[in-house]
């Protein structure tokens, strides 16, 4: 009876350690959440409410003029567009790419693999902002300034990818491609019809990451477009502070707007990420 | 439908390592051959040469005549049973059972046909929409056999696959290969350290030792005419006692040679002695050709005291201790002896077998 009542009894209790650790981890969540929860808010007070002075933790007046502000005057609808073309196109890309490129190099056996496989971590060493300038140059060149390919292109440069991908790779027992190898699998069937799938959790990781990554984006698009209707998201919020002044309410409406779609993807990919990669962990097992 | 399997003088070097050296065998069609070896004596090496995962170094495969050696795997008409199982974990067992038809492009209605069959043969109907984690270690086993099975191969590999089984699973998947085996009449090829599964199930064991055949046969041939001192001491449990003894005299094919205590023990060599010039031979008797007598007892060549007495209820083991080393001696199973117990041991000369000095059959 003692061993039956025990856990029950231990999940129902909470020591004080546990309660100091609840309290921290509460206390941190709400110093972490603050800031959000102040966009939100200020979003939706009225200009001059923003600017009194004294801290005011809810609106004095509700208002959605911001949103309807910028949803109406701006084009935010062709910003969403771009964002979500080149984000999709980059995530698409990087993990296609990535993928085979991390297969050749776990799995295939070519003159010049390691060579290959030092230049990716070496360009992992380069940043990106350091070659902005090679790659304006390269853009302009090409004819892709002020469009989708030239906010793309750059963008694609992901070794971490490569790299994830590997270990993945490489943790797939070999029986498996023994096995598929006997049932008469090409590469190109190994890598998608057993390799990925056998790795969705990581590739559905990498793909929410890749995505948020992309929207994120804010240097690059900001020096390749330079017409409003090819800007995306985070250029666009800049555009509404450089064309209407400082208008803290309606930039962070502006701003509320541009994150809501990660956050929810975030959100919504939540659960199946941790899954995911738990699935992954049981594989290698 | 099967296909004989020939290995003409094939080696498998990597780097400088020797795996396998200038090897040569023939599985006929419809057998049930066992590479039977200690571990890394490289049957796995030499299965895996066949399937075509592993390069030939020298030397040719054929699989139903047709050279093979630079064919790929997939085009081989094998299949092979891993000892991990392999089956893709992401997938139901209706889809690992159908991948290779999948991967041929072949229409859904034919492979869920096919896989129907095959899961019929194999008592898997139940589980078609499980997949392998939900599967226990001899339902896997089976599934890995349809995966197999359902490629209407010629030649089925297997890869010690009952070795991740517990020791009642392995009996009763050992009876289920067995009759797979005589409905299939396809040729088989199986790897196995375990000399119980290859004597109970091959009709030919190869046995291998530092990547050379050290002996080819029927199990029986194997186990009473063993060709070495490897195979007399691999194959049989508990194993062969050998006993270096003195040569007195020899006479044709017969040998007499001294054991201590002033005891001499006449044996027949296989072959003329004329020619024989080591001083010393090793016995090798098996445990059941040693019989429990009185020390006093005439017939008792070596006496000497029990160590340990093993009774498992139809066979008594007896560990006992002489001047020659410890010998096991099979008893029946009423054999009534107590740890300490003095003894005299009866060597059935008949079945005695005698080495030299190289560890070949004299």
């Amino acid at each position: 009876m003692t061993t039956v009542n025990a856990p029950t009894s231990s999940t129902k209790s909470i020591g004080p350690t546990g309660k100091l650790l609840t309290a921290l981890i509460v206390a941190g969540a709400l110093f972490w959440l603050f800031p959000i929860y102040w966009a939100l808010v200020t979003s939706f007070k009225h200009e001059e409410e923003v600017v009194q002075t004294g801290i005011h933790l809810w609106p004095e007046h509700f208002t959605f003029d911001n949103y309807s502000f910028v949803l109406f005057n701006t084009k935010i609808g062709l910003w969403y567009m771009n964002s979500l073309i080149t984000s999709a196109a980059v995530t698409v890309i990087v993990l296609v790419m990535g993928a085979m490129a991390a297969y050749a190099i776990s799995q295939l056996s070519f003159p010049g693999r390691k060579i290959l496989w030092w230049m990716i971590l070496a360009s992992f060493m380069v940043p990106i902002p350091a070659l902005i300038i090679n790659h304006f140059v390269l853009m302009s060149q090409f004819g892709f300034i002020n469009t989708w390919e030239g906010v793309i292109l750059p963008q694609l440069i992901a070794p971490v990818t490569v790299m994830i991908y590997k270990q993945f790779f490489d943790a797939v027992p070999k029986d498996f491609r023994e096995a598929a190898i006997i049932d008469g699998a090409t590469e190109l069937q190994l890598l998608w019809r057993l390799y990925l799938p056998m790795n969705w959790g990581i590739t559905t990781a990498l793909a929410i990451i890749t995505f948020i990554g992309a929207w994120n984006q804010f240097l690059w698009p900001f020096l390749v477009t330079t017409t409003e209707p090819m800007f995306n998201v985070t250029v666009g919020i800049y555009q509404v502070t450089d064309a209407f002044g400082v208008k803290y309410a309606r930039w962070l409406a502006t701003a509320t707007l541009a994150a809501l779609p990660v956050a929810m993807l975030y959100l919504i990919f939540q659960r199946q990420v941790t899954q995911a990669i738990m699935l992954t962990a049981g594989i290698k097992g | 439908m099967a296909s004989s399997v020939e290995l003409q003088n094939v080696s498998k070097r990597f780097g400088a390592v020797e795996v396998i050296s200038d090897l040569s065998l023939t599985v006929e069609e419809g057998s049930f051959c066992a590479l039977l070896g200690s571990s890394g004596c490289g049957k796995s090496t030499l299965l895996r040469m066949i399937a075509g995962l592993e390069g030939i170094t020298e030397g040719r495969a054929l699989i139903g005549g047709t050279d093979v050696t630079h064919t790929p795997p997939a085009k081989r008409k094998v299949a092979m049973v891993f000892q991990s199982y392999a089956l893709y974990p992401h997938l139901t067992v209706r889809d690992n059972i159908c991948f290779s038809m999948s991967l041929a492009g072949e229409r859904k209605a034919k492979q869920n046909e096919r896989a129907a069959q095959v899961a019929k043969m194999l008592q898997l109907e139940s589980l078609m929409e499980r997949r392998p984690a939900q599967l226990s270690g001899g339902q896997r086993q089976r599934v890995a056999i349809g995966r197999a099975l359902v490629r209407n191969p010629e030649v089925f590999l297997f890869d010690e696959p009952l070795s991740n089984l517990d020791a009642l699973l392995r009996v009763q998947m050992r009876l289920e290969l067995a009759k797979l085996h005589k409905e299939l009449k396809t040729t088989m090829i199986y790897v196995t350290h375990d000399q119980v599964e290859a004597m109970t199930l091959a009709d030919k064991i190869v046995v291998l030792d530092k990547g050379k055949v050290s002996q080819v046969g029927r199990p029986l041939e194997l186990y009473n005419a063993p060709a070495n001192r490897f195979v007399a001491s691999f194959i049989g449990s508990p194993a062969m006692n050998f006993i270096i003894a003195e040569v007195i005299s020899r006479k044709g094919k017969s040998i007499r040679l001294a054991l201590p205590e002033n005891g001499q023990l006449e044996l027949q060599a296989c072959n003329d002695s004329a020619g024989l010039q080591d001083a010393k031979l090793e016995i090798g008797i098996r445990p059941e050709h040693i019989h429990l007598v009185a020390p006093t007892d005439k017939r008792a060549a070596i006496n000497g005291s029990a160590t340990i007495v093993e009774q498992l209820g139809n066979t008594t083991y007896a560990y006992v201790e002489t001047a020659v080393g410890q010998l096991i001696v099979e008893g029946e199973g009423s054999t009534q002896l107590s740890a300490g117990q003095s003894v005299g041991l009866e060597i059935d000369a008949q079945h005695a077998h005698l080495f030299d000095a190289n560890g070949s059959v004299v």
